[in-house]
């Protein structure tokens, strides 16, 4: 039976939600390395995941009736360690080692050393085939597992985005759940990027929501039927990269900066 | 020889082994369908022709074996291995996960299409990434042995599929994964082949006899893990070695073999290869191998140039 611990579990979402973002700038600090934007622009859609939707086993990852999540765009892993660490799959010390050595937790995940992540991802354009694959062997196997993998709108330039797409679709894979991450960074390089048109001419059922909205978010996941066979659904998920701190939102020079002492009290205080 | 040809015996095991595991999965990108009907039919709902999009079923391939499946994943060698090869890299290897490559048209087994699709670089590539296997094996046996005895451990194994064979009939209980074949006994000299470059080693030996060279011929199908006894013990008694081989100098099974026997004294080396260059010319397979100096008038005389003998 699925265990859902949910550490702090009282507070808002969006109280939640704050201190896992300041959990994120914490350990980009202390570990010196991180994408914090890109963490930002994800981190209420995997909250919402960890908190509402997917059914998992913190003390046994590899529970065989569990949903899989998988992060394609593996530069955003700070948002799912939190959540790992929110909810009971990776300790205190796992999130204190973050990027250290001999810890388990670097700037992409590690599929073979930390639990609950189900993918090895970091090279954008793996993960939807991944899934694709992991989707179609439970098919196989007559499992009922629900599959959802999480990519980037930059990494949607990759061709394989629209390789997993296409036949995704044309097998049917009903159980998938797309969620992209629209916060706009594809556009700064290639600016015609109308990503619902594009998913709907590859015959997927598109949803497109506000990717920090609550209300949002349960709609569109709550509305997915996720049958064996039948048409899969994508989220397209409209984010703002570096939400919640305005010096971080936007696409520039924060992608991969670590904050000083000085900027780390301003973001902290942007979050209070 | 064998008038079976080897991709005909892949999709016989597959449909030999697919009714024995329901396990066993095949995704190819759109060739061989044809001969893999039998297992499509016979083992409904495990076969998946994908499309053009080797990437992409790389990646799927590896979602099969993170499910608990056995995947097969096929099609021809340079969009499998060339243009996937980050897919094997990350998927598979970094994921520590199984699986099974089956490629065709290797080297330049389809020498008419030109350099797009010759791939005589694979074993290098694929000697790079951890936990890979790489058998090739040139006749209908020796292919249904080593699938059978490695498509479910726990490493990738690639089997690359000649459109050519030796011409020598093995018996199942002779060919083990990662074990060499002594094929023929001598004293001077040590012809190392792979593939179906056996036929050119065999008539070498037989021409290097008639001017009093005594030659050991070892057949290695399984490239990796290699059979590093069994090199050893020949060349450190006959003291020359020449390696045939259809890949590119550069990481092939040569480099291994100079690898070795790197602490034997006084080792004379000679490789039988592709140079590491484009094959830009056309003709056939046979003309490839001739203009290679892949046969056996090529390799006695490589024997006489370089060991003088």
């Amino acid at each position: 039976m699925a265990q859902l611990i949910s550490k702090g579990s009282g507070k808002s979402r969006e109280t939640l939600n704050r201190d896992l973002r300041c959990k994120i700038v914490d350990m980009a600090v202390a570990g010196n390395n991180g994408h914090i934007p890109s963490a930002f622009s994800i981190l209420d859609i995997v909250s919402h995941l960890y908190a509402n939707v997917l059914k998992y086993d913190p003390r046994n990852p590899e529970w065989t009736e569990r949903d899989f999540f998988i992060l394609s765009k593996g530069h955003g892993c700070l948002a799912l360690y939190v959540n790992l660490h929110r909810h009971g799959f990776i300790t205190d010390e796992d999130v204190a080692q973050f990027c250290r050595k001999g810890g388990i937790l670097g700037e992409h995940p590690d599929f073979n050393k930390v639990p609950g992540a189900e993918a090895s991802s970091g090279s954008l354009g793996h993960g939807f085939s991944y899934a694709v694959g992991i989707a179609l062997g439970h098919r196989i196997k007559g499992a009922k597992n629900r599959i959802f993998v999480l990519v980037g709108d930059g990494e949607s330039h990759e061709g394989t985005v629209w390789e997993a797409a296409h036949v995704a679709r044309n097998l049917e894979l009903g159980q998938l759940c797309v969620v992209v991450d629209w916060n706009q960074s594809g556009m700064q390089l290639l600016p015609h990027d109308d990503l619902p048109a594009k998913w709907k001419a590859f015959g997927w059922h598109t949803l497109v929501i506000d990717g920090h909205d609550n209300g949002d978010l349960k709609m569109a996941f709550d509305s997915v039927r996720f049958a064996s066979r039948g048409i899969p659904t994508v989220i397209i998920a409209k984010t703002v990269k570096g939400k919640g701190v305005p010096m971080l939102e936007g696409h520039g020079m924060w992608h991969h900066r670590i904050p000083n002492a000085e900027e780390y009290a301003k973001i902290m205080e942007a979050l209070s | 020889m064998s008038q079976k040809q080897v991709r005909q015996q892949f999709a016989d095991t597959m449909l030999a082994v697919g009714q024995e595991d329901p396990e066993l999965v095949v995704m190819v990108g759109d060739i061989s369908h044809g001969v893999l009907q039998p297992f499509a039919k016979a083992c409904p709902g495990r076969y998946y022709n994908a499309g053009i999009l080797e990437p992409t079923m790389m990646s799927m391939g590896a979602g099969l074996a993170r499910a608990g499946l056995f995947p097969v994943i096929h099609t021809i060698a340079p969009f499998l291995i060339e243009r996937a090869f980050e897919q094997i890299k990350l998927d598979f290897c970094y994921h520590r996960l199984h699986g099974n490559i089956v490629t065709v048209g290797s080297a330049f087994d389809y020498a008419y299409l030109g350099c797009t699709h010759h791939c005589y670089g694979d074993f290098a590539l694929l000697k790079t990434l951890e936990g890979v296997q790489i058998a090739y094996p040139s006749t209908p046996i020796e292919f249904d042995t080593l699938f059978r005895q490695a498509y479910r451990n726990s490493a990738v194994t690639v089997y690359r599929v000649p459109g050519s064979q030796h011409g020598v009939e093995f018996i199942a209980k002779d060919i083990r994964f990662g074990k060499g074949i002594k094929v023929a006994d001598g004293r001077d000299v040590t012809l190392i082949a792979t593939g179906p470059q056996l036929k050119a080693a065999l008539g070498a030996r037989s021409l290097l006899a008639a001017r009093s060279c005594d030659a050991e011929v070892l057949y290695i199908h399984t490239i990796r893990p290699l059979d590093e006894e069994l090199i050893l013990s020949s060349v450190s008694k006959t003291g020359h070695v020449v390696v045939i081989e259809e890949h590119m100098r550069s990481g092939g099974l040569g480099d291994d073999v100079l690898r070795v026997t790197r602490g034997l004294s006084s080792v004379k080396y000679a490789s039988a290869s592709i140079p590491d260059t484009f094959v830009r010319a056309y003709g056939s397979y046979e003309d490839h191998c001739e203009m290679l100096g892949l046969c056996p008038t090529g390799v006695a005389a490589l024997v006489q140039s370089e060991f003088a003998r």
